[in-house]
């Protein structure tokens, strides 16, 4: 089983010695308060700031790695996506294959996955948001990494291609991935197999959703009360459109 | 604008055709009247009357605007996607400042009456003093942000020395008009020295085209870039050398001539579409094509410098982009 072990990471200001161990096959969500850090962990995690610490896939560290060779391995996403161009949805998603050569291998499928077929030829500064937000989470998938981090890739997504995207992630953890995306409403988190909590750049807390989000932590780190009842709107995919 | 990939692949040859078509006119318009048939004998006889003007005068001075067209076009798009903003140019980081302090100083000093070598030399090593300057001030690794607030900053110190220089030069018309010149930019009395000068630009040029596909991802985030595989600290060094390169040699043979690396880089976008693939090559033709075509307005209204022609086009281009903004 492959793993994603994170030893002491530190990112002076913003981090402080955050240690965890993820098992492949997870879909994890990264939860905490704003500013708590869970962007610059992701940031951290996928290489993108300097750190001290050490990150290692299989017992590797992901430092010693050429940038190419770690895109194979590892592949974020961020919070926002900001086009200046107008390079096409087709186009974007694509260079989610930079690092495999440009082979353009599952390009439709993925497309058509994340809703985009339509889209493809369209340029990426006319799209809204949430067409934006599933032109990154595409681009991301089509790289093939085993470990996807994905910051805040819910948020400007309508209901449906919030489950549906979720439910890519299962697929993607069902084939050996390991997907850790934050989120900012916890309740998204329940579903999920593990979460992690930040707070003031620690790591609070890591496990299963029901073990981590008890009421006294949800209270002290986020400081809301927790009520459970059964008028709470339940949304799936339906089996047939 | 984007055209349909039927029109998309005509492009090139289009453009090839127009660049070739105002070579041609380029070779008849001068201070000189010669007929079509006087260039041709000009051009296959070396003892022909016309062979001089032809070979001395408009051939160097055709392909010096030729190269500096597409040199300053390319190191737009270079910079547009530097920077990821469309409005960018190549004097962003203060190369053509920076050369036209290092070329001013050889006037004043009396250098550039040594040697035709001297003046362009000087040039290249303010260009390359002004990028370093920049690299420094906005430190290793820095952001876009720290990269333009240096940048304006020693834009703003190297115009005022340029500006003091020229005005205790006052009384010596001679160096004050060499200054002007440089200071406008020119495409006059260009030799084949010039163009031997402006030579280094083709090999620049073609060491651009094999990171094209990264500048794709760069232009849309260097985080992006770098989590899909872009080693990034290496295609940014890449990426200000050879518009560094392309800027200096250009401003060293013809002086500052603005607005080419904005208007042609921005225009062609529109048209074709933001790949650097296809982007690159056309933008060389296409900033030829319109360095060419303003030398041949300048030439026809009497003999206006270029930088002003281009600057004179570059206010309504810029008008047409603001209407264009909601």
């Amino acid at each position: 089983m492959n793993s994603l072990k994170v030893d002491l990471l530190s990112v002076p200001g913003r981090l402080s010695e955050i240690s965890f161990t993820v098992d492949s096959g997870k879909v994890i969500g990264l939860v905490g308060p704003n500013g708590a850090g869970k962007s610059s962990l992701l940031q951290a995690l996928a290489g993108l700031l300097v750190y001290s610490g050490n990150v290692y896939w299989n017992g590797t560290s992901l430092d010693k790695i050429p940038a190419i060779e770690r895109a194979r391995i590892a592949s974020w996403i961020p919070q926002e996506a900001h086009f200046e161009f107008g390079f096409t949805v087709r186009s974007v998603v694509e260079q989610g294959r930079f690092a495999h050569g440009d082979d353009q291998l599952g390009i439709n499928e993925v497309l058509t996955a994340f809703d985009l077929i339509t889209l493809s030829d369209r340029p990426v500064n006319h799209l809204s948001a949430g067409e934006r937000a599933r032109v990154l989470l595409a681009r991301a998938c089509i790289t093939e990494a085993p470990i996807q981090f994905w910051d805040e890739p819910l948020a400007a997504l309508d209901p449906r291609h919030r489950l549906e995207t979720l439910r890519i992630a299962r697929k993607l953890a069902l084939k050996g991935s390991i997907i850790i995306l934050s989120l900012h409403d916890i309740s998204q988190a329940l579903g999920l197999d593990q979460v992690i909590v930040v707070n003031n750049g620690k790591l609070e807390a890591i496990g299963s959703p029901n073990e981590v989000l008890t009421d006294e932590l949800l209270l002290r780190v986020f400081k809301v009360q927790a009520s459970r009842n059964l008028s709470n709107l339940n949304l799936e995919l339906p089996t047939k459109l | 604008m984007n055209l349909s990939p039927h029109q998309s692949k005509l492009i090139m040859p289009v453009m090839l055709v127009l660049l070739v078509s105002l070579a041609c006119v380029s070779l008849l318009v001068g201070d000189v009247n010669l007929s079509i048939r006087q260039i041709l004998y000009g051009l296959y006889d070396h003892t022909s009357p016309s062979a001089m003007i032809v070979w001395n005068m408009r051939i160097p001075r055709l392909l010096t605007a030729l190269l500096i067209g597409g040199a300053l076009s390319m190191a737009g798009v270079v910079m547009q996607s530097f920077f990821r903003n469309s409005l960018a140019n190549p004097g962003l980081l203060g190369v053509s400042s920076g050369s036209a302090a290092g070329a001013v100083i050889a006037i004043a000093c009396g250098w550039s009456a040594i040697s035709l070598w001297f003046l362009p030399a000087a040039a290249l090593v303010g260009a390359f003093a002004a990028t370093l300057g920049v690299l420094i001030l906005a430190k290793r690794g820095a952001s876009t942000e720290r990269l333009l607030l240096a940048g304006v900053a020693l834009n703003a110190l190297l115009g005022a020395f340029t500006s003091y220089v020229l005005s205790q030069r006052i009384g010596l018309y001679e160096k004050n008009a060499q200054i002007l010149f440089w200071l406008l930019g020119g495409l006059e009395d260009r030799s084949w020295e010039h163009v031997f000068i402006a030579l280094p630009i083709v090999v620049t040029a073609i060491f651009l085209l094999p990171i094209s596909r990264s500048m794709d991802l760069m232009s849309l985030g260097w985080n992006e870039a770098q989590s899909l595989g872009v080693d990034v600290r290496s295609i940014r060094r890449r990426m200000i050398i050879l518009s560094t390169l392309l800027t200096a040699f250009s401003t060293a043979v013809v002086g500052a001539i603005g607005f080419v690396g904005l208007i042609v880089p921005h225009g062609l976008r529109l048209i074709v579409g933001p790949e650097h693939k296809r982007l690159l090559p056309l933008s060389f033709i296409a900033g030829a094509i319109f360095v060419i075509t303003c030398d041949i307005i300048g030439r026809l209204a009497g003999g206006i410098q270029l930088g002003i022609i281009t600057s004179l086009i570059g206010a309504p281009f810029f008008l047409y982009l603001l209407r264009k903004l909601p």
